[in-house]
């Protein structure tokens, strides 16, 4: 049934600032895709490969994962918390698990979701293995991750976020097997700055120490808030996994002159009016309503939200409790994002609402629009760009 | 929720408080058992009992209402194994006849048991010729067993087989349940599982059974996970495992966990732990009963045609933390369903003259359904004719089995001792139920109803708002939790709310706490305010807040520090602190209470206290 011997480590102490607004109140870990936190989605590969201990690296807003997660019961694991009070970087996040672990572990990371099946052949190969191990997979831009250079099975370096050109589209996919070996390996690393898991890699590459597994499978990583679109639509879109035991109503009541897609995925109490349209790749999350004759479309719906009637909202994320009011508009549609110093052109982007904030009715978010959490638009006012949480839009 | 625990072996164990004065080692089988108990008090302890069996000394039962540190464990020198538990009532009052161990009716087999028989009923009817002495669903368990070994014995003429008895009788129960069977003469304990949890330890020379590891982690940390439909026998050292009746091997894992964090989902308190879960708690309590647009709600309750028009009163009947819900709740009784309410203390209810039982609702909160006093009250209120009804947290509680109609709460498991996310999701039940009755009565327009409804369904998110500012409560409770006093004031539905934040700092930290409607503050008690007694006050939607801060104006000019939950967008400049409170109209005082939840545990975290288990007080009071 279950493997006795491997502890999964996940490391779910980050912020995930590139995520603001949805990360101001959460971890990035705990952003919801297709109803479930990201987190979420990666226990359930650890708990499906028969990993059934797991040590979680918690910090950042961690009452939210204790209290989701609990125990584990409900994934049929055994959850243990650690805490990374400092994000001094994952090499030192996986250190602070050193006192729960005692024996072969695997390291995955809380917020990029894999299958089961890389799970437990990274589990084999710690438990049977000689050497630490380290999964590559490829990547359409690798210059966004940790380029891997190989020697057949042997990885001999890792170069992160590489500025130059790079010789292949393989990456780091950032799931471990290690032996308590490696806690020294660790500590015994000289990094400037973050004490990054990848310099100990590369060090333990350098000594010839470092083995590969490859892996092609499913491989949705979060990096800005547009991918938190492709990936809810890629989990709803696949069949369907076991569903953990919940005690939530099934299915909501839907009126008949309701218009639901197929790829569609509504938490069991969530409200929904007559003559809605809900089109493909959405989420609906928890105690959330969608008011009369709204459209929703490519949409994440975070819990406790309120889509007022006739509202339009495309390829867009509304955070918990934000209210869109009556007839605003979210068209959706390619933008250009700005995000830090990067210029993204071309993101099938509508916007995003954050947390607790209000749209008033009328309301326009032109495309890729950021509007902070606990913000107060007025009605009819047309957004534009990022607005700052707390911030208050008046029309005029 | 209950406990067990089984342990066969040698009796030479580790005590695994390091404080132990016998250099750490406890002795006697009864002394293991004792303490695996104490280590699966969490799980419940209005009751406790074990089963010893020795050599020659044969089985001995001693089993009382009240903690685990109450039991005497008898001596039994030559005890090679034994049973134990602690209970949770679910069946039955808590009292010495219903704990466990239960016997058969030659007191050779004992059984504990953790779960629910749901057919014993059934299952009683046709034991009619054995001697029951409790209420529980349990007991049916040993006189199967016994039922069984006495038809196995005249087959074989040797007295039956334990480990087959139990396989048969598992075969007949119908429900959830972990169970453990000793028999005299037998060195085995056999057990079962079947919905609810149960673990072996491997020890060297001793097997463990219990509900969880914690219950022996001291001893060893090798342990087997059954899985539904497995039966066990276990002996000293060896352990073998029957799933329907074939042997089966099931993985010995090694716990590296130390015990305590895996039980609170790494919370060091359950309190703190559920009042987080309050968003989603409240939206289990919301879920499809809300119907917006309509203005109505469901509620799955329904009254004689007719009664809800003709209601002259309705009157709840409470205790405790649930008492001040029903405060709240008489207020949006009068306000949206246009009746007369009033709230009693259960104790102190008498159904009181001038009034018309028929005409009459005398509603009952409570989160166990088992509070001896609302008990007394609901069968008062019954015998004078009246209709009841109960708001409750617990499903097949006594309570519902005596009311006329129910409506649950579905918050969900509450462990603490302080109430919390109990609290917010009575209210809410309770306001559904006003305006349920309120639509019913013609009493409440839909638009009215809506603008409640919508307050209502805003609340989980709101909560969380809350929630995602405890760092500045955790701040204030810093800062003020030296106090000499602390007084809570409110007006309206902050007066419940303030006498619910009075009761969760006093029953956890021990303070003196008390809470005032605001208007009686210059009629008293403002002798007590000095620079020493902090003010927390409700100023929120619904609490008349202008009103209330003259009255904290009072206070602060004899100098007592201010504290307020402000509704977001208004602000009082004087406080000297200020939470926000998101605007949700009539339920702004309960998310106001969350604040107040926060600041109670603060204070008794900073100071250290036992705060899931409070001196002298226990979750679910079940004694008059």
């Amino acid at each position: 049934m279950s493997d006795d011997s491997v502890t999964a480590v996940i490391l779910a102490a980050g912020e995930g600032r590139r995520l603001e607004p949805l990360t101001n109140r959460r971890p990035k870990p705990m952003v919801s895709v297709a109803n479930r936190p990201l987190l979420e989605h990666v226990v359930e590969a650890v708990a499906a490969a028969g990993v059934d201990r797991i040590a979680l690296v918690v910090g950042y807003r961690q009452e939210r994962i204790r209290n989701h997660f609990g125990d584990g019961d409900d994934w049929g694991v055994t959850i243990e918390y650690v805490e990374q009070s400092t994000q001094l970087g994952t090499g030192h996040a996986v250190l602070q698990a050193e006192p729960v672990v005692d024996g072969p572990f695997i390291v995955l990371n809380g917020d990029r979701i894999v299958d089961p099946a890389v799970v437990s052949r990274v589990r084999d190969r710690a438990r049977d293995g000689d050497h630490p191990a380290m999964t590559v997979t490829t990547a359409e831009h690798p210059r966004e991750y940790g380029v891997v250079s190989l020697d057949g099975d042997r990885v001999t370096g890792i170069d992160e976020k590489p500025e130059g050109p790079v010789e292949t589209n393989r990456i780091n996919a950032g799931v471990y097997a290690f032996s308590p070996a490696v806690f020294d390996a660790i500590r015994e690393t000289h990094a400037p700055g973050e004490l990054a898991i990848t310099a100990t890699l590369n060090e333990l590459a350098s000594a010839g120490d470092l083995t590969a597994v490859r892996y092609n499978g499913r491989w949705l990583d979060v990096s800005n808030l547009w991918d938190l679109l492709t990936v809810n639509a890629a989990l709803i879109g696949e069949p369907e996994r076991t569903e953990p035991e919940r005690t939530e109503p099934a299915d909501p009541a839907l009126d008949e002159s309701v218009t639901v897609a197929d790829d569609v995925a509504l938490a069991g109490n969530v409200r929904v009016g007559p003559n809605v349209t809900i089109g493909g790749s959405t989420a609906i999350g928890s105690n959330a309503t969608i008011e009369a004759s709204a459209v929703v479309e490519n949409a994440v719906i975070f819990p406790d939200a309120v889509i007022g009637a006739g509202a339009v909202v495309r390829d867009a994320i509304v955070a918990g409790n934000a209210r869109i009011g009556p007839n605003a508009t979210i068209a959706g549609g390619p933008a250009t994002v700005v995000v830090g110093d990067a210029v993204h052109r071309d993101v099938d982007f509508g916007g995003v609402v954050g947390d607790n904030a209000t749209v008033g009715g009328g309301a326009t978010l032109t495309d890729g629009a950021v509007v902070g959490d606990d913000v107060r638009a007025d009605a009819g006012v047309v957004i534009d760009g990022r607005i700052e949480s707390d911030a208050v839009v008046r029309r005029g | 929720m209950c406990g067990i625990i089984g342990y066969v072996g040698t009796g030479v164990g580790k005590d695994g408080d390091d404080a132990a004065s016998d250099g750490g080692t406890i002795d006697g089988v009864g002394a293991i058992v004792h303490k695996g108990l104490r280590n699966l008090e969490y799980r419940g302890y209005d009751s406790a009992g074990v089963a010893l069996v020795g050599e020659s000394s044969g089985l001995t039962v001693a089993k009382r209402s009240g903690e685990v540190d109450g039991l005497t464990v008898p001596d039994v020198p030559d005890a090679t194994h034994g049973v134990g538990h602690t209970r949770w009532s679910t069946h039955g009052p808590p009292t010495d006849a219903n704990a466990h161990p239960h016997t058969d009716c030659a007191g050779d087999v004992a059984v504990v048991h953790n779960g629910i028989v749901e057919n014993y009923e059934e299952l009683k009817a046709e034991l009619s010729d054995h001697e029951f002495t409790s209420d529980t669903d349990t007991e049916v368990i040993p006189h199967l067993i016994e039922e069984e070994l006495a038809g196995a014995s005249d087959e074989d003429g040797e007295g039956g087989d334990l480990l087959a008895a139990v396989r048969n009788v598992e075969d007949r129960l119908v429900g959830s349940y972990a169970i453990c069977a000793v028999r005299e003469g037998d060195d085995r304990i056999v057990v079962a599982r079947r919905g609810s949890p149960l673990v072996l330890g491997r020890g060297e020379d001793a097997a463990f059974v219990a509900s969880d590891v914690t219950a022996f982690l001291e001893h060893t940390r090798d342990v087997t996970y059954l899985e539904d439909g497995d039966v066990a026998a276990l002996e000293a050292g060896d352990v073998s495992i029957f799933h329907h009746g074939e042997p089966v091997e099931r993985a010995v894992e090694t716990v590296s966990w130390e015990a305590d964090a895996a039980e609170k989902g790494g919370y060091e308190h359950y309190m703190r732990k559920e009042i987080h879960e309050q968003p989603s708690s409240l939206r289990q309590t919301l879920a499809g009963r809300l119907d917006v647009d309509a203005g109505d709600v469901d509620l799955d309750v329904s009254f004689p045609p007719g009664f809800l028009a003709d209601l002259e009163e309705i009157r709840i009947v409470a205790c405790g933390t649930s008492y001040y819900a029903g405060r709240y709740a008489a207020q949006l009784f009068e306000e949206l369903a246009g009746v007369r309410a009033t709230v009693e203390i259960a104790s102190e209810y008498e159904f009181g003259a001038g009034r018309t039982p028929d005409r009459t609702l005398v509603v009952a909160v409570t989160q166990s359904g088992e509070t001896a006093d609302t008990l007394g009250a609901v069968r008062r209120a019954n015998a004078a004719g009246a209709r009841t009804f109960a708001v409750t947290n617990t499903l097949g509680s006594t309570v519902t089995r005596e009311v006329d109609g129910t409506a649950f709460i579905r918050a969900g498991p509450e462990i603490g001792v302080a109430a919390t996310k109990t609290f917010a999701s009575q209210v809410a039940t309770l306001a559904m139920l006003a305006v349920a009755v309120g639509r019913d009565r013609g009493a409440l327009g839909a638009a009215d109803a809506r603008s409640v409804l919508d307050d209502l369904r805003g609340l989980p998110g709101a909560v969380q708002q809350v929630l995602d500012e405890e760092a500045q409560v955790r701040e204030a409770a810093r800062e003020y939790q030296d106090s000499e006093a602390f007084f809570f004031v409110g007006r309206a539905l902050g007066v419940p709310v303030a006498l619910e934040g009075a009761l969760k700092l006093k029953e956890i930290s021990y303070d003196h706490a008390e809470g005032f409607a605001a208007g009686e503050l210059k009629h008293g008690p403002l002798a007590l305010v000095t620079p020493e007694t902090p003010v927390l006050a409700v100023l929120t939607d619904g609490a008349r807040a202008n009103e209330t801060m003259n009255n904290v104006t009072e206070a602060q000019t004899r100098g007592a520090p201010a504290l307020g939950c402000v509704s977001e967008g208004e602000e009082f400049g004087t406080l000297d602190v200020s939470f926000e409170v998101p605007d949700v109209g009539v339920v702004e005082p309960i998310v106001a209470n969350v604040y107040l939840q926060l600041f109670a545990y603060h204070v008794a975290n900073e100071k250290g206290r036992s705060i899931d288990k409070p001196r002298n007080l226990a979750k679910s009071v079940t004694v008059e």
